[in-house]
């Protein structure tokens, strides 16, 4: 046994395996192997090059999570701006509290034909959803390994599959509250079709202090397209562990957007992985970070077949003692030609005591590609304050502007237009508290 | 308007102005001419208020009020405008929305209502046409990619704009060809009004054929050495700054 959070997810196993879905399967077997392996790896901690920002088993020993109780009766939204953030955008939505699917909260009516939604334990028996969860992309395994601790213990999630040539009428969004103080593992499988179309909002939202594991499998068949917007702003006495695999078919297309507003410390781990000729990837975000938050961007794309196209803009703000993290890896494989692969990322760093490290890499192994990558961290510029403020901009407002125009190239990546005024109009409010801070 | 009593400024531990004084009534054109390095700018700098020029001696008051008690927003609103030798660029950050933020942002501290896109759309269309500033550069991120003419001509915008009480134009002249120089004298000569002064910072005297001064003064090692009326500026113009650096030195 390697160290005590691990101790306690591997009691909470024993106690829960029975109760757990899929218990009358394959995935008994699955769970018990994925639960053997976490236990002989044991947390990731910072000796692990993939883990050198972000000690995960440091960050939960001191928190000790033990399973979020199911919140039972009324539950009520935090009064916050993240919180409806979406809430003027027609969409269905999913609501899941402490990481288990609130039907009373929920409206997802009228689904086109086609288009499958069902909670993660009724398609647990389905072939579809048993590769996905046996899936794995091994192009970062220090930090996919983690994932076993979700298959353990995953309770919960969405599975969306949508068939052949059909859209989703409007986007699907999955609301995610932490009520009450505990870990939750959540588990998402969604399937597109051969020219199925989807947009899915995601929010982590929450004042409690919670362990949210969330693991998202992707699969887009040959010309599909999914938009994929999250928005992440939870306590900070919480902590926020996603990992999002996205496989990509001939053709097919992932635009996506993730705004931290962070919590204590938060992961978000992005695996894409193109299987097919000619799709294309969009994986672009922006954070914004104050007090003692811990944000870690961890992104790894695999060009394995020829003339894809992947492009990634991380941008943002650090204040207080806050610390980012950016570690971004592109790999070109041999016979990946044609690839056009960019990744990006600017931190800027509104206090003297916030911290950036920023981490991308290129591993090329063809010849005839247009590769970039990109990394600068700074300060907001005092000839530009200066020049605003002698114009009779006050400070704030001036600091306020370049900052929001900085921010404002990611966000104009935002794959949709109202969430993309919805993400701008949370980045306002950022201020407005910082505002009220200083 | 402008009452500058000894003044010392400090840059870097160094000692630039040694003692300045300066009357400038409203109504007043006045020219600061000298040669480089003789802390032309740095006037200009410590009359706005940046940071890092130190005032270590003397006074300057501002139609009545302290000006160095004030910050460098409160002096802009209270109606001090430096037009910048180098204008910064600000990417990101529209020239539209830069200068409805800081119209507003000076109305807002005047007591007067901030003027919604619309009024704000036809005021400023009113104000760029005279001075060649079109819709399209209004669009652009502010200074970012602009000609040097350009820049020195969304200067002018701003100024025509925010209707301050002293101009103070540091190097206007440098780097624009005599087309873009006279378009921009013009814009200048246009806003010259009895309630208005401006302290016209120059190296060369050819800025001051079509901005035409009531008063030269020509600054030397920190200090103004000489004041005469505008024909001061073509005699300079014949002899050059060699007798002030030698005075200087």
């Amino acid at each position: 046994m390697s160290d005590r959070a691990a101790q306690i997810f591997a009691e909470t196993y024993d106690r829960e395996r029975t109760a757990l879905p899929g218990t009358d399967g394959w995935l008994a077997r699955r769970r018990d192997a994925a639960l053997k392996s976490f236990v002989e790896a044991g947390l990731p901690h910072r000796r692990l090059e993939e883990w050198k920002y972000t000690d995960l088993r440091q960050v939960l020993e001191k928190a000790a999570f033990v399973p979020a109780p199911a919140h039972e009766g009324a539950v009520v939204l935090p009064d916050t701006a993240s919180a409806s953030a979406f809430a003027a955008i027609d969409r269905h939505l999913l609501v899941f509290v402490n990481g288990r699917h609130r039907a009373d909260l929920s409206k997802a009516v009228r689904l086109p034909k086609g288009v499958e939604l069902h909670a993660l334990a009724d398609v647990l028996h389905e072939q579809w959803a048993k590769e996905l969860v046996e899936r794995r992309f091994d192009d970062a395994r220090q930090s996919e390994n983690i994932v076993d601790l979700n298959t353990a213990l995953m309770r919960d999630g969405v599975a969306l599959r949508i068939r052949k040539g059909i859209r989703l009428d409007k986007p699907l969004h999955l609301l995610f509250l932490a009520a009450d103080d505990g870990a939750s593992h959540t588990r998402n499988l969604i399937l597109l079709e051969e020219g199925a179309e989807a947009t899915i909002f995601e929010s982590h939202i929450g004042e409690a202090a919670a362990f949210a594991d969330i693991v998202t499998d992707v699969s887009l068949g040959d010309n599909a397209r999914l938009s994929h917007v999250k928005l992440q702003d939870e306590a900070a006495g919480a902590v926020h562990l996603a990992t999002l695999r996205t496989r990509l078919a001939a053709k097919s297309h992932l635009s996506s957007f993730t705004l931290t507003l962070g919590c204590g410390v938060s992961r978000m781990q992005n695996f894409i992985l193109f299987a097919g000729e000619g799709a294309e990837v969009h994986a672009n975000g922006a954070y914004a970070l104050r007090a003692a938050q811990h944000a870690d961007q961890f992104c790894v794309i695999d060009h394995a077949t020829p003339d894809c196209t992947s492009h990634t803009l991380f941008k943002g703000v650090l204040d207080g003692a806050s610390e980012g993290v950016f570690q971004g890896k592109v790999i070109v494989r041999p016979h990946a030609q044609k690839t056009d692969g960019r990744q990006m990322t600017h931190a800027l760093l509104l206090s003297r005591d916030a911290a950036m490290n920023a981490k991308p890499e290129l591993e090329i192994y063809a010849d005839d590609v247009q590769c970039a990558h990109g990394s600068t961290v700074g300060e907001i510029s005092r000839d530009a304050i200066f020049y605003l403020r002698s114009r009779g901009i006050p400070e704030t407002q001036a600091r306020q502007l370049l900052v929001s125009a900085f921010l404002d190239e990611a966000l104009a990546l935002v794959p949709h237009e109202m969430a993309r005024d919805a993400l701008k109009l949370l980045i306002k409010g950022w201020f407005a508290d910082e505002g009220g801070r200083s | 308007m402008l009452e500058i009593k000894n003044l010392h400024v400090t840059v870097d531990g160094k000692e630039i102005l040694k003692g300045i004084d300066l009357h400038v009534r409203a109504g007043e054109v006045h020219a600061i001419m000298g040669p480089n390095g003789s802390g032309k700018s740095t006037l200009s700098y410590a009359l706005a208020g940046r940071e890092g020029y130190g005032v270590t001696e003397g006074s300057v008051r501002f139609k009545g009020r302290d000006l160095l008690e004030m910050d460098v927003d409160e002096r802009a609103a209270a109606g001090i405008f430096l037009a910048f030798q180098y204008p910064i660029e600000i990417p990101g950050v529209t020239t539209m929305t830069f200068l409805k933020t800081a119209l507003n942002a000076q109305r807002k501290v005047r007591g007067e209502d901030e003027l919604d896109a619309v009024r704000f759309l036809k005021l400023v269309r009113e104000k760029a046409k005279p001075i060649n500033v079109t819709d399209e550069m209004l669009k652009r991120a502010l200074n970012v990619g602009f000609s040097g003419g350009e820049k020195k001509r969304a200067e002018i915008l701003q100024m025509a704009l925010l209707e301050p009480s002293l101009a103070v134009l540091d190097e206007t002249d440098s780097g624009l060809d005599i087309d873009a120089l006279k378009t921009v004298a013009a814009g200048v000569n246009a806003l010259r009004s009895p309630e208005r002064a401006m302290l016209v910072i120059t190296h060369y005297q050819r800025l001051l054929d079509y901005i035409v001064p009531d008063m030269v003064h020509v600054l030397s090692g920190g200090r103004i050495v000489r004041s005469g009326g505008k024909e001061l500026a073509h005699e300079l113009e014949k002899s050059g700054y060699a007798a002030y650096d030698a005075d200087a030195a």
